[in-house]
Formats: C-alpha cells, sequence, structure tokens
C-alpha cells in the first residue's frame, strides 16, 4: 500500500526528533521509547491532521502529547510541581556548583544536566529552540502558546541556565576567552 | 534605540528571529553599548555551549525496527476492526438484525481491505493482534496469575473452556488473559511473561484442518504453533524461538 508506505517513511525520518524530544522530557531512555512508540500509533491516527509540509513540528506536538498523557499517568507528581514554586527553587537551589578547578569534562556533562533538571515547561522550550532549532512560530505550535510566551519561556529558561548552580557563569566574555 | 528596547530584543536577534530593519538599529546599539552587547553575547554563548554540549539523542535502531513493524501491522487492524465481544442477550433486541447487518458490511469491507497473507494467515492475524494489544497497553482483560481465576474469567465469554495452566516452573508466569477475534471467531488469549518479554497464547477448539504447526517470524516476533488432542496453540512473542517453541509444545501436550 503505497499510502501507507509513504506515511511510515515520514515517521521514521522525524523519529530520531521524536524521540531526541521524548528522551530529553522523560530523562530515561526506555520511558522515551515507550513515548515514541505511543506516539507512532497516534500519528497513524491522526495522520489526517497533517496539513502543509511541516510533517516534523506536527510529529514532535504528538510525541509531545504522548509524553504529558504517559507523564499523566507515571509521574503525575512531575507535573503538579511544574510551577512557580518549583522554578523558585531551580534558581535559589543552594547545591554547590563544581569547584572552580574542574575540568571541562565535568562542565560539559554539567550543561546538560542543568538542562535536565529545568522545570518541563522551559526545558521543552530549549530543546525544541536549540536541539531541533525550530523557529518561535514553531514552537508556539508545537507547545501550543502564543509566539510572545515562547520568547518570555525561552529567555526565562536561558536565565536560568546561566545562572544554574551547576555551572560557572556563563558570560559572553568569560568564554570568549576559553575558547 | 535605548537599552530597555534592545533587551526585549537581544535573545530574538540572537535567534535570528528579528526583522533587517530592527536587527539594523540594534547592532547599532550593541556597538555603543557595553552591557547590552555582554547580554547579546551571553545568549549566544549559551546558545553555542548548548549545541557543542548537549546531546542530541538519536533513536535506536531497536525502536526504529519496532515502530516500522508496529505500523505495518496496525495498518491491517485498522482497516479491520473487530467486533467488540457481544453479549449473546443483545441478539435478541429488535436492534439486532440491523446490528448483524452492520457488522457483516464492516467485516465485507475490512477483509476487502487487508491483506491477503493477514486475511488467510491465523499466524499473521495473531501477530497482529499481539502487536496492537502490546501498543495499546490492552494486554489483559483479567489480569490475575491465578489460573482459577482467568480460566472461568474465559469460559463464561466463550463457547469453550481453554485450558489454563501456570507455568511458573518453567519460566512462564501466567499473568491474566483477553478475549480475541482471530480466524473469524472469537478466541481466548492467555499472556504469559517471560522475563522481561510479554507472549500471547491464543486457544482454539482444535479444527478439522490443523494449522500448519511449527516456527515462523512475522514482523519481528517469533510465532510458534502447536495441536493437542482438544486445542490448536498459536504463541507469540518476541521471546526466542528456542525457548517459545518448546513452551508451547508443552501446553498442547499436557492440557
Amino acid at each position: 500500500m503505497p499510502a501507507h508506505a509513504r506515511f511510515t517513511d515520514l515517521v521514521v525520518q522525524h523519529l530520531d526528533a521524536g524521540y531526541n524530544l521524548a528522551r530529553w522530557l522523560a530523562r530515561d531512555a526506555d520511558d522515551a521509547q515507550d513515548v515514541v512508540q505511543d506516539a507512532c500509533m497516534r500519528a497513524l491516527k491522526y495522520a489526517d491532521s497533517l496539513q502543509g509540509n511541516d510533517a516534523r513540528a506536527w510529529f514532535l506536538t504528538i510525541v509531545r502529547h504522548a509524553f504529558y498523557d504517559w507523564c499523566r499517568r507515571n509521574r503525575p507528581s512531575e507535573i503538579a510541581h511544574d510551577d512557580g514554586a518549583a522554578i523558585d527553587a531551580a534558581i535559589a537551589n543552594p547545591a554547590l556548583g563544581p569547584e572552580p578547578s574542574a575540568i571541562r569534562g565535568a562542565e560539559t556533562r554539567a550543561l546538560s544536566e542543568a538542562l535536565a533538571q529545568l522545570p518541563l515547561q522551559f526545558r521543552e522550550v530549549i530543546v525544541l529552540r536549540e536541539l531541533e532549532e525550530l523557529s518561535y512560530k514553531q514552537i508556539a505550535k508545537v507547545v501550543d502558546i502564543p509566539v510572545g510566551t515562547v520568547m518570555s519561556r525561552l529567555s526565562r529558561a536561558r536565565a536560568l541556565l546561566q545562572h544554574s548552580p551547576l555551572l560557572h557563569a556563563i558570560r559572553g566574555q568569560s568564554f570568549g576567552g576559553e575558547s | 534605540m535605548n537599552c530597555n528596547e534592545a533587551a526585549a530584543l537581544v535573545a530574538a536577534h540572537a535567534d535570528g528571529e528579528i526583522d533587517r530593519l530592527r536587527g539594523h538599529s540594534l547592532t547599532k546599539h550593541l556597538r555603543g553599548c557595553a552591557q547590552c552587547a555582554e547580554k547579546h553575547e551571553a545568549v549566544l554563548a549559551l546558545r553555542r555551549r548548548l549545541h557543542a554540549e548537549v546531546e542530541y539523542h538519536l533513536a535506536p535502531p531497536a525502536l526504529k525496527q519496532r515502530v516500522v513493524s508496529a505500523l505495518a501491522a496496525a495498518e491491517p487492524s485498522f482497516a479491520l476492526k473487530a467486533p467488540p465481544p457481544v453479549s449473546r442477550w443483545q441478539w435478541m433486541g429488535a436492534g439486532a438484525l440491523a446490528g448483524c447487518a452492520a457488522t457483516v458490511f464492516a467485516w465485507i469491507i475490512g477483509t476487502a481491505l487487508i491483506d491477503a497473507r493477514a486475511r488467510d494467515d491465523l499466524a499473521a492475524e495473531a501477530t497482529v493482534a499481539h502487536v496492537r494489544a502490546t501498543l495499546g497497553n490492552h494486554l489483559v482483560e483479567v489480569a490475575s496469575s491465578d489460573q482459577h481465576t482467568v480460566k472461568p474469567w474465559l469460559s463464561a465469554r466463550l463457547d469453550y473452556s481453554p485450558p489454563v495452566r501456570d507455568m511458573a516452573a518453567s519460566g512462564f508466569t501466567l499473568v491474566g488473559g483477553r478475549l480475541d477475534y482471530l480466524g473469524g471467531q472469537h478466541v481466548a488469549t492467555l499472556v504469559y511473561r517471560y522475563r522481561d518479554h510479554m507472549v500471547d497464547v491464543f486457544v482454539r477448539p482444535r479444527t478439522a484442518v490443523s494449522p500448519d504447526l511449527g516456527l515462523r517470524t512475522l514482523r519481528g516476533f517469533n510465532v510458534a504453533r502447536a495441536s493437542g488432542v482438544a486445542f490448536d496453540w498459536v504463541a507469540v512473542s518476541d521471546v526466542s524461538a528456542d525457548v517459545l517453541a518448546p513452551f508451547v509444545e508443552t501446553l498442547a501436550k499436557e492440557q
């Protein structure tokens, strides 16, 4: 069935993107696989809703929905806590950062760690912008929020990363000097 | 442009999301304002570090395979919607005739759409049922490791009473059972767990024409079949063939 084969190709083409998003949201390889597999079956069901050419954003939207449904079932507390309090805690986290002498490798892991610890609503916009390289408009569509909200969430998320106690402050000048 | 206006645009500029005109006046402002320039550079620096240091997780090959076979398997099942188990009392209602006609109609359309192999081949149908149940998290309708719970549940819904045995001694733990619709009839499905693998065992009364016995691999799943005195057995799982085949033969022999 050629139509069906085309659909499978399309899903496979965007499977890496879907898995990467699910992996960063779920923060677990096995859970991410479950989420993506569920998303693929949903995609088949909602194949009619694919309009235009932006299949990647369409598939990422479905993966995101599949993740949140999965999360409500398996980790309801994570969504419940994803509010202002968690964000304040993330900012005020008294955990000690790495020693100034920490090697570059530890710093590298630290940035991934800092991203993994961001509250969900900030983590998802960073992953969509920086790893999937979606535009503001595409992110707005995937997350179903206005473009203005995309911008404010991104800016909040970046501030959290820049000031994460896990990292040395990421400043333009110091970075320029290191690289 | 003042610093307040610039602050609102710095990130959008770093993201390549502002129009040329505003980009131009922002660039001009950044040249003359060290504070705003530093903010702008900080966003760019963070972006560079995220690109360089944060892992982009590629889908594991096994996931890719599973998705491809699941989509291939799900397609006929979307065309062929098995009618839900219907209590026989409903057939006595006034709507029975209409319901019957609709079912027959759906069956004809469905049958015309699915591929010929799935139509004629119990093993292929069993694989589709296994995949559909696994993906839909609908493996069991009666969850119990007690054969004395599973058996009556199935018997009450079928016109035969399938043998149900716990096989924990050989590593197969009974998880529960459900009903499936295979080869034009409702059949009992026993669900076992072997280590981390789920195993579906379809049991139906032995037909005059026995199914092909032995092993097949369909869409990455192993399908093992055996016939006993009264029943035909079909086991579907991603458990390796040399484990699955003896298991289903034991079930068929010792019923």
